[in-house]
């Protein structure tokens, strides 16, 4: 690139000095600076290339530097006649015409001041430029660092072979071979890094840094996602045998720069045939690195991967859209509308799709690894096929949010009640990508069903209890009959065995012992009810009916103890749905609390005010008042509490299943201290609805 | 002939209560019942009855209550209670305010014979029955 002509003319110059220009003192200032700065020899061979001049032309400093400053002029006759006023006047000052990047051509207003030596002689050319606005693309981004090219020379010789390869494919066939990604990661890492500028390295060096990705292959460094661009323009580029004309491509974003745009070219000089030069423009949307996002989205997805909640992310937008034109047409009942179109539940089960599961579904599901579960949805619906429908309705009727359980079948025919949640897009969001998270509530489902199982049972052990509590004054009960069985029976006897017997006596005590017999029968059957766990059956009762059965047991209690009692019951009252042995538990067990009150206590009065009532507005109640000594204030709170007794010798769970039972039926217990003296129970529970006529 | 005896029934339950009656008769006797204490005071004159049969548990005036009261009215009427109550120390209690027998139910018609036999006979003589004393 010599030009002996302009050498000889330099030679006459005489040493300028002046504007501030790069010099090995202090290059930093020219780096910083808004204005294009170019530094080139007297052979043209540019030796500097500041940020600004990246940002006018499109070049990078590792692109442009080594370069003839002649190749970016647009019209490749850098006339000869500025270069011998620029020598002889050590100064010149233009307009001219440049090739940017991109591709196009830029209109730049410049100045130029010939540097000398010490000696007098002409050293070099320092450049200021400025775009005079009338070029087409200029960046003029007040925030340089934003805009700064990352820019990158790579070496392609260690792909030679590859790329000779290419070169002798026809071009139809070529676009084939990238496509194949081996191919792609084959050439990426056969080429090696010569150098990168700090943008380059501060967007993919991650923490290697600038030093230490030289020498590096690019693979190791570009962003996965643009790799097939990357690899198709140095391939490009390099087998192209007419020169270095820049190819540019616009790749997908890869999450750090905005519309990036990458150009390719091929060093021109001999030396640097193997050599490959990439520029990458874009503005940042912020200013972390492109490892930094993928870490920190890394970071994410290992969160989610490893979260101990089964996650699926699930593809709707089909369904969505179907959705919403459903809506369009006026369909405001979707559940009416699949009742008549069923087979839109089938087509939702295959068009919604998981596009992708983390590590606790897999286990959770039963695969053996994610691409096991991306699949359409339909096989998780597959255990409770209405979940489908409903799922859509909820979606179709605006819900946020669903959650339901749900019984998935696993890939492993394994069934589990499974809890599912999932948020819903909102409407304009059309991107509908879905998160279901599942829980796995088998055991928690079987737990609870133990617990019910150990409540019914501890309900069980607190009716023997009170059967035991109750042991005399039901062996009193059945004793009374058997006993006038017997003496009915010996009497009979006695008739039968005189001379004449008297038939007609015999017939009648026979009636008796029958009678008596079934009255034995009926108190056994009572109290089997009683001591047997059977499941709670509902019926339609009389709450005073019940109240005078449980009377009976506690009759002679009340009897022998001398306690007085006092039933007022409601004879208007409403029937109630209720288990009868359960509420006759209640009952009782309230009886046996105020009989053991009224026993302990010393007072002169000894009564039990028992009152049934009907308020009229729904709601049936029981109220117990004994003359006992009441409940002490410090106990009314945890009166009901599982295991509080005040009796030395009680369960404490009698009082607690009351509760349990009236709740269970829909009522309400409360224990107070009457105003007169003494505890009052008082239970309510929900009217039977009338039945519709 | 004679004059047949008189045996009160103090008895709560019905079935119990129409049972007795039947074997009383069958032995022979009069009786009179009452499904409570204080009815029975109230129908008992000096002599009215020979023999008083009580169950200890009932409303109102218990059978132990009821033999107080006629003990502390000066009364020698024997009494035999009859009850389904097995604990000893109502027995106690019971032979304490005098009664001339405690049986349990059910009853043994033969043991209810023997405890009236013995009662009447101690009582006033006026036994006529087919049994024999109490030893």
């Amino acid at each position: 690139m010599g030009n002996p002509m302009v050498e000889s003319a330099a030679r006459h110059l005489s040493h300028t000095r002046g504007d501030a220009a790069p010099g090995s003192s202090d290059p930093e200032l020219a780096d910083h600076a808004s204005e294009s700065i170019i530094v080139f020899d007297l052979a043209g061979k540019i030796r500097y290339w500041n940020p600004a001049s990246e940002r006018l032309y499109g070049w990078t400093a590792i692109g442009a530097v080594g370069r003839n400053i002649e190749d970016l002029y647009s019209n490749e006759a850098f006339h000869s006649k500025d270069w011998r006023s620029l020598l002889q006047e050590g100064r010149w000052q233009g307009v001219i015409r440049r090739r940017t990047s991109w591709g196009g051509h830029i209109t730049v207003a410049v100045r130029q001041i010939v540097r000398c030596n010490p000696e007098g002689q002409p050293r070099d050319v320092v450049e200021y430029g400025a775009s005079d606005g009338t070029g087409a693309g200029t960046l003029q981004d007040p925030a340089p660092h934003r805009l700064a090219a990352a820019s990158w020379e790579l070496d392609t010789s260690g792909a030679r072979s590859l790329l000779e390869a290419i070169s002798l494919t026809p071009r139809q066939a070529m676009s084939e071979r990238l496509e194949q990604p081996d191919w792609t990661d084959q050439l990426l890492a056969h080429t090696r890094i010569v150098d990168v500028n700090e943008r380059a390295a501060h967007l993919v060096g991650a923490y290697a840094g600038r030093a230490r990705m030289i020498g590096q292959a690019v693979r190791t460094f570009w962003p996965p996602e643009s790799r097939g661009v990357l690899a198709e323009l140095i391939a490009d580029v390099a087998t192209d045998r007419l020169g270095d004309m820049p190819r540019t491509r616009r790749p997908a974003s890869d999450g750090i720069l905005r519309d990036p745009i990458v150009t390719v070219w091929r060093g021109k000089a001999l030396e640097r045939s193997h050599t490959v030069f990439v520029a990458v423009n874009g503005e940042a949307d912020d200013d972390r690195s492109f490892w930094y996002l993928r870490a920190s989205e890394q970071r994410y997805r290992n969160l989610i991967h490893h979260l101990p909640t089964a996650l699926l992310q699930v593809d709707a937008s089909r369904i969505g859209l179907v959705l919403a034109e459903l809506k369009d047409s006026g369909v405001r009942d979707l559940n009416a509308y699949i009742d008549t179109h069923p087979e839109l539940v089938d087509f939702a089960n295959n068009v919604v799709r998981i596009t992708e599961v983390n590590q606790k579904a897999v286990t959770l599901l039963g695969g053996a690894a994610p691409a096991d579960l991306i699949r359409p949805i339909s096989f998780l619906f597959a255990a409770s096929p209405d979940m489908a429908r409903r799922v859509m309705v909820a979606r179709f009727e605006g819900k946020r949010n669903f959650a339901e359980i749900l019984k998935v079948r696993t890939l492993g025919g394994e069934t589990l009640d499974v809890q599912l949640s999932a948020t819903f897009p909102a409407p304009p969001e059309m991107l509908d990508r879905t998160l279901i998270a599942l829980e796995d509530v088998t055991e928690t489902l079987r737990t609870e069903r133990r617990l019910r199982q150990l409540e019914a049972d501890f309900a069980h052990a607190a009716r023997i209890s009170t059967l035991g509590e109750l042991a005399t004054s039901i062996a009193h009960e059945v004793n009374q009959p058997l006993s006038a069985i017997v003496t009915n029976g010996e009497t009979s006897l006695r008739w039968l065995t005189r001379d004449i017997p008297n038939l007609a006596k015999v017939e009648q005590l026979t009636a008796r012992i029958v009678a008596s017999a079934r009255r034995a029968s009926e108190i056994i059957h009572r109290l089997r009810a009683m001591a047997v766990r059977d499941a709670p059956e509902r019926t339609t009762l009389h709450l005073n009916e019940v109240v005078e059965e449980a009377l009976l047991f506690v009759r002679h209690d009340l009897e022998a103890r001398s306690i007085e009692l006092s039933l007022k019951p409601d004879a208007g009252l409403s029937p109630i749905v209720a288990d009868r042995v359960q509420l006759q538990q209640v009952i009782v067990n309230l009886l046996v609390n105020s009989i053991q009150a009224i026993s302990n206590g010393d007072r002169a009065v000894r009564k039990l005010d028992i009152v049934t009532r009907d308020d009229g507005a729904g709601s049936v109640s029981f109220a117990i008042h004994d003359s006992g000594p009441g409940i002490a204030d410090e106990d009314l709170d945890r009166i009901f509490d599982s295991f509080f007794s005040t009796k030395s010798a009680g369960m404490g769970i009698g009082l607690t299943i009351c509760k349990s039972i009236v709740t269970s039926h829909g009522g309400s217990i409360v224990a107070s201290n009457h105003p007169d003296g003494g505890a009052q129970f008082e239970f309510a529970l929900p009217a039977a609805l009338p039945e519709a006529a | 002939m004679f004059d047949p005896l008189t045996i009160a029934i103090v008895d709560d339950d019905d079935a119990m209560r129409e049972a007795l009656s039947e074997l009383l008769q069958v032995f022979g006797f009069t009786c009179r019942a009452f499904d409570r204490a204080e009815s029975f005071l109230s129908a008992h004159g000096s002599g009215s009855f020979d023999c008083l049969i009580t169950d200890i548990r009932m409303p109102g005036i218990g059978g132990l209550e009821l033999l107080r009261r006629l003990r502390s009215a000066g009364s020698t009427m024997p009494v035999i209670v009859v009850t389904s109550y097995t604990d000893p120390a109502v027995r106690e209690r019971a032979m304490d305010c005098g009664a001339r027998a405690y049986l349990t139910k059910p009853l043994a018609d033969e043991i209810l014979l023997h405890s009236l036999e013995s009662a009447l006979g101690e009582g006033g003589g006026r036994f006529d029955g087919d049994g024999q004393p109490n030893g």
